[in-house]
């Protein structure tokens, strides 16, 4: 199967772990990315100005004819409404006029869909089963907004790829509560609350790590985490996945290929969790 | 006083036409992540959009408390989009020159993707800063546990479409 790929701004940075383990699983999986041309930033949720916000989405949607995929669920959730909105022909026309490649029609997928279609149940390519790994599936909000494919507030998708890695997902409470990631950097105290109450939500749920589909609910949990401790003077320590890096883990993909070096709180006591319980 | 009816229209044109059939119920309250620090809440928001109250609606602290999570959205009974409504009114202080530290954010993260195409976090916080200083101490901490994964990028990546990316910015904005 062949996709475009669509790597968003944070695949250059802050997500370097995201955009390395989404390659790795694509490939271990047969999935062939084709790197969507000169793409340009979705605007993530600082561009007021809708039919602006449409124009960008649909630029970078013009650039392919292939299903276009993406492992962040700012620039998913985005090219999605961009794409419900250009079915509008008034809106359409609009947008056309100041493309250089006119828009169509695109079909967008996040990597998550694509690596659970990817994956029957019991695929011998899981050479590392989770064995019972206690997961908390944090969708985060815009993985499932706007409504679509997924319940906006219900989801199952996350908790279905976790037991086919063969781990077991937690009832997790706050599964698609907002991370606050949107407005950390001016209402830093309000951002990192919301965080906070997410990591001790997971942590009272008993996960022993948590996955998430988005690189700003990744930020605040994972690279926010040590500060969010020091702060409330609590020790949290859980391990903050990319849903690629958890796949990669029970597809037996190495820590360099998945980025795992680059994630502040270390997964490594949780992969010799897993290794240990294979050589059992 | 009579309501500001260009201002309200404006909002609605902006926000979907369905916003006037706001009943008041308060569901996008109380599902706001961010609601025990609004004042205007979200549903007194929509109430003054359509009361035609422009300065109250549009100069507040609730505008930049928007998450953008969307779960008002997906749970307005009337079908409503209070985030759409929210940034409409963020679209129109912006337009109108509105200067705040969160109106700042918003600016310079625009004007790095009319220019570059992409966003560079590095150059983003650092203009952010210039109007913020008080986010020096969050910036250094996340700088410190970013920097030594490799995560910060101190290259700006500029994309050859700039000029079609500023006319989208631009032109679009217009219409």
């Amino acid at each position: 199967m062949k996709l475009a790929y669509y790597p968003g701004c944070v695949s250059q940075s802050t997500g370097k772990e995201m955009d390395a383990s989404t390659r790795a699983v694509s490939t271990a999986l047969g999935i062939e990315l084709e790197e969507l041309e000169d793409w340009n930033c979705c605007g993530a949720t600082h561009v007021s100005n809708e039919l602006v916000a449409t124009g960008l989405a649909a630029r970078n949607m013009a650039q392919t004819d292939l299903p276009i995929m993406t492992a962040c669920s700012i620039c998913y959730s985005n090219l999605r409404a961009a794409a419900q909105r250009l079915e509008e022909t008034e809106t359409l026309e609009k947008v056309n006029a100041v493309l250089d490649r006119k828009y169509s029609s695109a079909r967008v997928r996040h990597a998550l869909d694509v690596i659970l279609e990817g994956l029957n149940e019991g695929d011998e390519r899981i050479v590392v089963p989770l064995n019972g790994l206690l997961v908390a599936p944090y969708y985060g909000c815009l993985l499932t907004r706007p409504a679509g494919l997924y319940s906006p507030e219900f989801p199952t998708i996350l908790e279905k790829l976790i037991k086919r890695l063969q781990a077991e997902p937690v009832d997790f409470r706050l599964k698609t509560f907002c991370c606050g990631g949107p407005i950390f950097m001016p209402k830093e105290k309000a951002a990192d609350d919301i965080a906070f109450k997410i990591l001790t939500e997971a942590k009272k749920a008993g996960a022993e790590v948590i996955v998430t589909v988005c690189p700003l609910c990744h930020l605040m949990l994972d690279a926010k985490q040590k500060v969010l401790e020091q702060k409330h003077g609590v020790r949290i320590g859980i391990p903050v996945l990319y849903v690629t890096q958890l796949a990669g883990i029970a597809l037996g993909l190495g820590p360099e290929e998945l980025g795992l070096f680059m994630n502040s709180v270390s997964p490594m006591a949780m992969m010799e969790k897993v290794y240990a319980m294979l050589s059992e | 006083m009579p309501g500001d009816e260009q201002f309200k229209q404006e909002v609605l044109r902006l926000a979907g036409q369905e916003v006037l059939t706001c009943i008041q119920c308060g569901t996008c309250s109380a599902s706001c992540p961010t609601a025990r620090l609004m004042n205007p809440s979200i549903r007194r928001l929509i109430k003054l959009c359509l009361e035609g109250k422009k300065e109250e609606a549009t100069q507040n602290e609730t505008l930049w408390l928007c998450t953008s999570c969307l779960l008002c959205t997906v749970r307005c009974p009337r079908g409503i989009r209070p985030k759409a409504v929210v940034s409409a009114l963020k679209d129109i202080a912006e337009r109108e020159g509105q200067r705040s530290k969160d109106a700042a954010y918003e600016q310079s993260f625009l004007k790095q993707i009319k220019d570059y195409g992409r966003i560079a976090e590095l150059a983003l916080t650092a203009e952010f800063l210039l109007v913020f200083p008080q986010g020096a101490v969050q910036s250094m901490q996340m700088g410190l546990e970013l920097l030594p994964k490799g995560k910060i990028d101190l290259k700006i990546e500029k994309i050859k479409g700039r000029d079609e990316v500023k006319r989208i910015v631009e032109e679009l904005r217009k219409k």
